[in-house]
């Protein structure tokens, strides 16, 4: 593959040093990956609720499946406009309806899971500060967090990028001491028994499987910025590669290092303590690394919540600016340019959450943090898989001179994958909630997720007869407006001379 | 208030998009670029010194009917870019390379030359740099060409001239919606956009791709 000519003008010159390389959308998806929250919030208790040691194979799979999911996906990306929101990779493969469809889905499950994250910084934080004398419940500490990230999120994006950058160099050095230092004090060696196939099975894998899905989320990003990087056909593929394959690495690392430490035998049991890596980390390092390790893991979830605010208000301002929600959530700060209306949306729905859940007494941990995170799982995984399959529907009608890997294999291999994921997640839902099977909540939330596609593709096909211009704009994303005046004056996009 | 003392249209963006006042705040400085940017474009092909066409599925910037150059440095500069060109841009591109090219102060300097507003330097000590800020020699003067659009929206009693009609999209694209429309009738936004609809093709054209880009920028980020 040849490199990009070089520009030949002195604009071009100057548009080309201000486009983005490998390294910059790598440095903004890694800013929307947590570690530390996926490793001490959920890795711990994937071996809770699994019973099993193979959460380093669940990883493994995930990562597979996310890897040729990206080939297709990022290959559809150099073809279509508003490239980072999967539903309009959806409007595009399988038509708008679905899209709309996607989109009221997708809007619903990153709003739950940023959400959900305010139960596990609340529950965090109560520990920490009780022992530093300070009672106060759950629900105070997550309101001064949400208040961080509501004035955070309304201010521009480079600045969040910036304090998320810090939090993840951190989080990953002390990942990566943690997992050294448990692979340097192992109980029975080192074991491959957690990679073998028969180390993950049954209904537990399911839960495992949905909850390693959620991990990942934030891959996805590079594609966002398509039309800044300097090579769109290789430097998105590269970046998107590179997340999963670095997130990958460190959840398998780290998952399998605290097997190291605790024993094959052992680590389900002693998963019963929530703060098993830095219980860890105390014995081998010192007291004073659980209490570092607990503040940074306070750290994290904050920036999670903030990295999944983040990509929620953009989610709404899009669909604002398509019209296709209520089009005020389109609007932007005059001085900084975020998209401050879908950013305090965002905000009030986590507040309200919070007060709800404050109110009616509920727990933080397992009735905010677990049911709420893990039901926007199934969401997240069913938009990744009605995704691949609009990659693959998009690339049968056409292949746009993509390789056959890249437009008909990998995303077929990917759908296949995503599928059986979707299957196990849904069927074993029940595991991954801790209730028993056939009780009401692991049957009510992908009725409601099909109801709000319901509802998503009902309004689609009420704008396909009532407003055919905002219908024509689904999936454009920034660039809707463009494709409306043209409806508008029923020319075709991009034609102007004779309109 | 007086009307603005001069008919060009970079000028009244700027100081509606980048001159803050009590009325309204100064917009972030890339969008403000891009605003300032399609103005530009907008006056060089009303004056027939660029224009707008499409061609193979992207709207394209060419070198214009009029052959005369333009009198001003600032549309001499960009149309010379353009011509310079081997194969002529998109939009969007023109857009983008307005921005970081700091169109903005290329503006304001041109300003300064005209008498519309001051230069001064401040040094910091503690950034150990010197500082260059504008500002506008009458304040009167600098609140005209939003006072003008608002009494047009207000009265609503005849067609607003194409370069105000230009000046209303680029008001709105850039988010100022809310001091423009504040407290005016409410037929107002009906009747400015009757004048946004019917823009001509290639002034729809920049005013559609400045939407795009504005919003690209909040997707994004100031990168």
């Amino acid at each position: 593959m040849s490199a990009p000519p070089a520009p030949s003008s002195v604009v071009q010159s100057a548009l080309a040093r201000d486009k983005l390389g490998t390294l910059s959308l790598l440095h903004f998806s890694l800013t929307a990956a947590t570690p530390l929250t996926v490793i001490a919030g959920g890795v711990v208790v994937m071996f809770a609720i699994a019973g099993q040691i193979g959460i380093p194979l669940g990883y493994v799979i995930i990562a597979v499946s996310l890897w040729l999911f990206s080939v297709g996906y990022t290959a559809m990306a150099r073809h279509i406009s508003n490239a980072g929101a999967m539903y309009a990779f959806i409007a595009r493969g399988l038509g708008r309806v679905p899209g709309v469809a996607a989109a009221w889905v997708a809007a619903t499950s990153y709003c739950a899971l940023q959400a959900s994250l305010y139960g596990l910084l609340g529950i965090t934080a109560e520990g920490l500060f009780a022992r530093a004398g300070l009672e106060l419940p759950w629900w105070a500490f997550a309101l001064a967090a949400w208040l961080l990230v509501g004035l955070l999120g309304t201010r521009a994006v480079d600045i969040n990028a910036k304090v998320l950058a810090i939090l993840l160099a951190v989080e990953v050095a002390v990942i990566l001491l943690f997992s050294v230092s448990n692979f340097a004090h192992p109980a029975d060696g080192l074991s491959f028994a957690p990679l073998s196939p028969t180390a993950l099975g049954g209904e537990a894998a399911g839960a495992v499987l949905a909850l390693a899905v959620i991990g990942f989320i934030g891959f996805e990003s590079p594609t966002v910025y398509g039309e800044e990087a300097k090579d769109r056909k290789r430097t998105v593929a590269r970046a998107t590669l590179a997340t999963i394959g670095i997130l990958a690495f460190i959840y398998i690392a780290a998952s399998w290092s605290i097997i190291t430490a605790v024993g094959d035998d052992n680590v389900v049991a002693a998963s019963a303590d929530p703060d098993l890596m830095f219980t860890l980390a105390g014995e081998q390092l010192g007291s004073a690394w659980v209490t570092i390790g607990q503040v940074l893991l306070l750290t994290s979830v904050t920036a999670a919540s903030l990295s999944f605010h983040n990509t929620t208000a953009r989610y709404l301002f899009a669909l604002g600016r398509e019209q296709v929600v209520f089009s005020w959530l389109g609007r932007t700060s005059v001085r900084t340019c975020a998209p401050v209306a879908a950013s305090i949306t965002q905000t009030v729905v986590g507040g309200l959450v919070i007060v709800l859940w404050a109110v009616l007494g509920l727990d933080p941990l397992v009735h905010l943090f677990y049911y709420l995170g893990t039901s926007s799982g199934i969401g997240l995984i069913a938009l990744i898989l009605t995704c691949g399959i609009a990659v693959v529907v998009y690339f049968a009608r056409d292949r746009r001179d993509e390789s056959l890997w890249a437009s008909r294999i990998a995303p077929t291999l990917a759908v296949l994958a995503m599928a059986g994921v979707m299957y196990l997640s849904v069927a074993h839902f029940h595991t991954l909630l801790g209730v028993e099977q056939g009780s009401l909540l692991p049957r009510l939330v992908p009725i409601l997720f099909a109801v709000l596609a319901l509802l998503g593709a009902g309004w689609a096909a009420y704008l396909k007869r009532g407003r055919p211009e905002v219908y024509a704009g689904i999936g454009h994303g920034a660039k809707a407006p463009l494709v409306q005046a043209a409806e508008r004056t029923a020319v075709p996009v991009g034609v102007t001379g004779d309109r | 208030m007086p009307d603005a003392p001069t008919p060009r249209l970079i000028y009244d963006a700027f100081l509606i998009t980048a001159h803050h006042d009590f009325y309204k705040p100064a917009v972030s400085p890339h969008v403000s670029g891009l605003g300032l940017g399609a103005a530009l474009l907008a006056e060089l092909v009303i004056s027939g010194h660029l224009a707008v066409h499409a061609q193979g599925g992207e709207d394209l910037v060419f070198p214009g009917p009029r052959g005369q150059p333009p009198q001003d440095s600032l549309g001499l500069w960009l149309v010379e870019l353009v011509r310079s060109e081997q194969d002529q841009l998109a939009v969007p591109q023109w857009l983008e390379y307005l921005a970081i090219a700091d169109v903005q102060t290329k503006t304001a300097e041109h300003m300064v030359v005209a008498g519309l507003l001051l230069r001064s330097e401040r040094r910091s000590r503690w950034l150990q740099r010197t500082q260059v800020s504008y500002e506008a020699a009458d304040a009167l003067i600098a609140q005209a060409p939003l006072a003008r659009m608002r009494r047009q929206l207000s009265t609503m009693d005849q067609r607003m001239p194409l370069v105000d009609a230009f000046l209303l999209a680029v008001t709105e694209a850039v988010g100022l919606s809310k001091p423009l429309y504040s407290q005016l009738p409410s037929g107002a936004r009906d009747y400015a956009d009757g004048h946004l609809r019917v823009l001509p093709a290639p002034l729809q054209t920049l005013r559609g791709h400045l939407i795009a880009a504005v919003a690209d920028n909040a997707i994004t980020g100031n990168l």
